[in-house]
């Protein structure tokens, strides 16, 4: 009856409030990630993103991550590290801890985001001379 | 060699055109001029002198044959033959920059006969000429190349595809300035007319004959003059192009500004071409009153000085005694504070390189703050007139009315080195024009016969007063100029001579009423500027100043040294190169050279050019005057222009001619200059030699900001010691 008239669903949406950590909590979360999903947390990186998945919606929207809180509105794809990466986009349905097949070496580097608008962005240094050579004061 | 008197070409001289040209133009005062001809050009009439050629009948009335080896500045070879035309009723076609025309005659330039002539030679001239246009340096601006297109055979008869046949030459090393790709070479000896008769250096030459003809230096030797670089203007091919510019510009994709060049005192018209904002050349561009075509080598090929130890951002000197990079709001705060706190007593020293606007702003500047220690590095008497009557620091009679003269002494002076086209004007007057020079002062090559009258300032004082033997020819010439070395007036004396210079000019008589005897020949783009606009010559002033602030504006030349100033003068340099004036600054203000600035200087005959803005100026370098138009607002001095315009206007209210581009205005009140020049006390100094401080050509090269920065100006430096090492 109450599945009927939908009214079910005001229930879930409560729900969700109270899991997501009160009004507030979701009000922010809401304006952050424009959308208040319920869901299962799978699992946590090492950066503190965290990794929902909830089988009640369609394939391809199943999965997602949530960055960790220090990233602010400052979040972007490459933020994910590369193990979870193959979990998030359906490439893999193994949890990187519940992978035995994973490599791990003591020289694989650790994973950095993109530094693109950065000052740690990559520059390459020119090869051309430069077309005026300034004055250097002689050393005293 | 060259110099055809009269009586030789009366004595039965063989006689070519140029030497009728010659005779015709010696005898032209006395005998009455000959009868026009009429010739007919392509049927058009045109009357013309006896003796004048095809060639010059046909520019009459705009027809122009075409040629490689005629020019109109050198003699008159006639071995490329391109110019054949057909001369109606003469069995052969003639070749036009050779023959003078005859009464009636009809010239056809365009009929069957010509063209089939020009086609013949063409093919002739491109069956040994490499096929080298995308990779030659001429290419695009190549006469052989153009004319190619114009009168050659639309197919080709060359069938030698295994390249056996045509013809190659080792190239020669003539130095670091001209590249020679001798395989191109189609012999129009238009180098070595120059070398001979302009640049007076007998060093080209052919060997061998026929095919087998080369042009060069016989053995491999440094081409020595300083003019060599026209040597690439004239050649019609790419045989003769520029080793600094080789491989790095095309015509067609540089841009080409007019400008003047600064780094000597002719005030040379170029031609600056730039690409992707580099200056890639500088070319000549025709002037006749002052460099006709050619450029000298250091106008020329010093541009890569401007491209290195520039001052591309301002500086102050910090805590520790080192110059730091600062941004133009704090370094023009802290000038600004030392100007205003050191008051009146703050002083200027303009150096050869300045332009019109610059001097002005910064005269108009320190006479608010109520000072006025403004001087010029260079200086000059300031005795008797001193600066104050142009006529007694210009070069009266200008640089075109040398070549009229009959008698030219020269008085502490190389012209060859301090002033090339000035000296190429002598020469010319030499050559053609029976002109005798004499000189006083150290013995120096100027590449024509000259009577050497000792270096001994005695000899100045035997002339003045008659005694010596040269005093009558003196007096007996009908066209006499004296021209003294602006350097010779920089002696503790130099009022002294200016004065001995003047009286002798003045009883010195000339034919001519316009005629002005008396020429001061600078060394220095800036100073006729300067004194116009009233700076005082010399720096002795801010020796006795006290000053507390000092303004060089591109001042290098080390005529004030930090010991001569008080320990706590603030010194501030001002200018573009990073020279001796930028080391011994404590705030450096960076501004724009020559090329990167609309600017007005002023020459040694007194005719004001202006400079065109080519590429920008690099980094945070800012144009002069502009720079000291903001640092007057801050000190709270405002000047009263904003924009270029107005600021001419102020230069034309301090003098009218700055402003009047082109012309060279008239000085006069020489027996004025000359009474007030006999007070002065002074007496000549006669142990003292008179002496020159660039006398051989490797002294020439370097001798400011600009080209002691240049690398290619320490090429040349460095080829012409080691020439003058060689047993040739």
């Amino acid at each position: 009856m109450a599945k009927y008239f939908g009214i079910d669903r005001i229930f879930t949406f409560l729900k969700t409030i109270k899991e997501t950590g009160g009004l507030k909590a979701s009000l922010y979360k809401l304006y952050r990630m424009d959308s208040l999903r319920p869901g299962q947390l799978v699992g946590t990186d090492k950066y503190g993103n965290k990794y929902y998945e909830n089988p009640h919606y369609f394939y391809g929207r199943n999965r997602w991550v949530e960055y960790a809180p220090y990233y602010g509105m400052d979040y972007d794809g490459s933020q994910v590290p590369a193990e979870w990466f193959g979990w998030l986009h359906y490439k893999t349905d193994l949890l990187p801890d519940k992978d035995p097949s994973r490599p791990k070496y003591k020289w694989m580097l650790d994973h950095t985001e993109n530094l693109s608008g950065t000052p740690g962005q990559y520059m390459p240094y020119s090869t051309t001379l430069p077309k005026i050579e300034a004055w250097r004061p002689p050393a005293k | 060699m060259l110099r055809i008197t009269f009586t030789k070409v009366l004595n039965g001289a063989k006689l070519s055109p140029k030497h009728i040209y010659v005779a015709t133009r010696a005898q032209s005062g006395e005998v009455k001029k000959p009868e026009k001809v009429e010739v007919f050009i392509d049927d058009k009439p045109v009357y013309v002198e006896p003796g004048t050629t095809v060639l010059q009948a046909a520019a009459m009335i705009g027809v122009e044959i075409p040629r490689f080896c005629y020019h109109e500045r050198l003699a008159v070879a006639g071995n490329c033959r391109m110019c054949l035309v057909e001369v109606e009723k003469s069995p052969k076609p003639v070749a036009a920059c050779a023959m003078p025309v005859m009464k009636g005659w009809r010239i056809k330039t365009d009929s069957e006969m010509t063209r089939k002539a020009r086609e013949g030679i063409m093919e002739f001239l491109l069956v040994n000429h490499p096929l080298d246009c995308p990779i030659c340096d001429q290419g695009g601006e190549c006469d052989l190349q153009d004319q190619s297109m114009a009168f050659g055979s639309d197919r080709s008869r060359f069938t030698d595809i295994e390249f056996s046949g045509k013809r190659a030459v080792e190239d020669k090393d003539i130095g670091p300035l001209i590249k020679t790709i001798m395989t191109r070479c189609i012999h129009c000896t238009r180098c070595i007319r120059f070398a001979s008769e302009v640049a007076g250096v007998d060093d080209l030459g052919t060997t061998g004959r026929g095919n087998d003809m080369q042009v060069g230096t016989y053995v491999e030797k440094l081409f020595m003059s300083e003019l060599s670089g026209n040597i690439i203007d004239l050649c019609p091919v790419g045989a003769l192009t520029s080793k600094p510019y080789s491989f790095t510009a095309r015509p067609w994709e540089i841009r080409k500004v007019d400008s003047i060049d600064v780094l000597d005192a002719v005030g040379s018209n170029i031609i600056v071409s730039t690409r992707t904002g580099e200056v890639m050349r500088i070319v000549p561009r025709v002037n006749e009153e002052i460099n006709e075509e050619w450029l000298a080598d250091k106008s020329r090929f010093a541009y890569d000085g401007l491209k290195r130890q520039r001052l591309v951002t301002p500086m102050i000197r910090d805590c520790n005694g080192e110059l730091k990079p600062v941004d133009w709001e704090a370094a023009l705060l802290t000038v600004a504070k030392v100007i205003k706190n050191a008051g009146s007593q703050v002083g200027a020293i303009a150096g050869g390189l300045a332009d019109a606007e610059v001097l002005v702003a910064v005269k108009d500047l320190l006479n608010k703050l109520g000072s006025e220690a403004l001087c010029t590095e260079h200086t000059f008497p300031l005795d008797g007139s001193g600066t104050d009557l142009r006529s007694s620091y210009l070069l009266n009679n200008k640089i075109a009315g040398v070549e009229e003269a009959d008698l030219v002494l020269l008085i502490g002076t190389n012209p060859r080195l301090e002033a090339p086209l000035l000296n190429s004007r002598l020469r010319k007057g030499w050559i053609h024009n029976e002109l005798q020079v004499a000189l006083i002062g150290p013995k120096v090559d100027l590449r024509y016969d000259y009577e050497h009258l000792g270096d001994d300032a005695k000899v100045l004082k035997e002339i003045v007063s008659g005694r010596h033997q040269f005093s009558s020819k003196l007096k007996s010439a009908k066209k006499p100029l004296i021209i003294v070395g602006s350097e010779l007036l920089e002696r503790a004396d130099g009022a002294a001579v200016l004065s001995a210079v003047q009286t002798l000019a003045a009883n010195t008589p000339s034919q001519d009423k316009d005629w002005k005897v008396l020429n001061i020949l600078h060394k220095v783009a800036s100073q006729v500027a300067a004194f116009d606009i009233g700076y005082t010559p010399g720096v002795d002033k801010i020796r006795e100043g006290n000053l507390k602030a000092l303004l060089l504006i591109g001042a290098d030349e080390g005529a004030i040294d930090k010991s001569d100033l008080p320990q706590d003068c603030f010194v501030i340099y001002q200018g573009h190169h990073g020279d001796q004036g930028a080391s011994i600054a404590d705030a450096i203000l960076p501004g724009a050279a020559y090329t990167e600035k609309q600017a007005t200087y002023v020459n040694t005959e007194g005719r004001a050019q202006e400079t065109l803005v080519a590429v920008t100026a690099p980094g945070r370098a800012r144009e002069d005057w502009k720079i000291i138009r903001a640092l007057s607002e801050i000190i709270g001095a405002k000047l009263p222009y904003d924009n270029l315009n107005e600021i001419r206007c102020r230069l034309e209210e301090v003098a009218p001619h700055l402003t009047r581009y082109g012309s060279a205005e008239e000085a006069n009140y020489f027996k004025q200059a000359e009474q007030l020049a006999k007070k002065i006390k002074i007496q000549l100094d006669e142990c003292t030699p008179i002496d020159v401080k660039i006398k051989e050509l490797q002294d020439y090269f370097m001798t400011d900001a600009i080209t002691r920065a240049s690398p290619t100006m320490a090429k040349c430096v460095q080829a012409v010691l080691k020439q003058k090492q060689s047993k040739y």
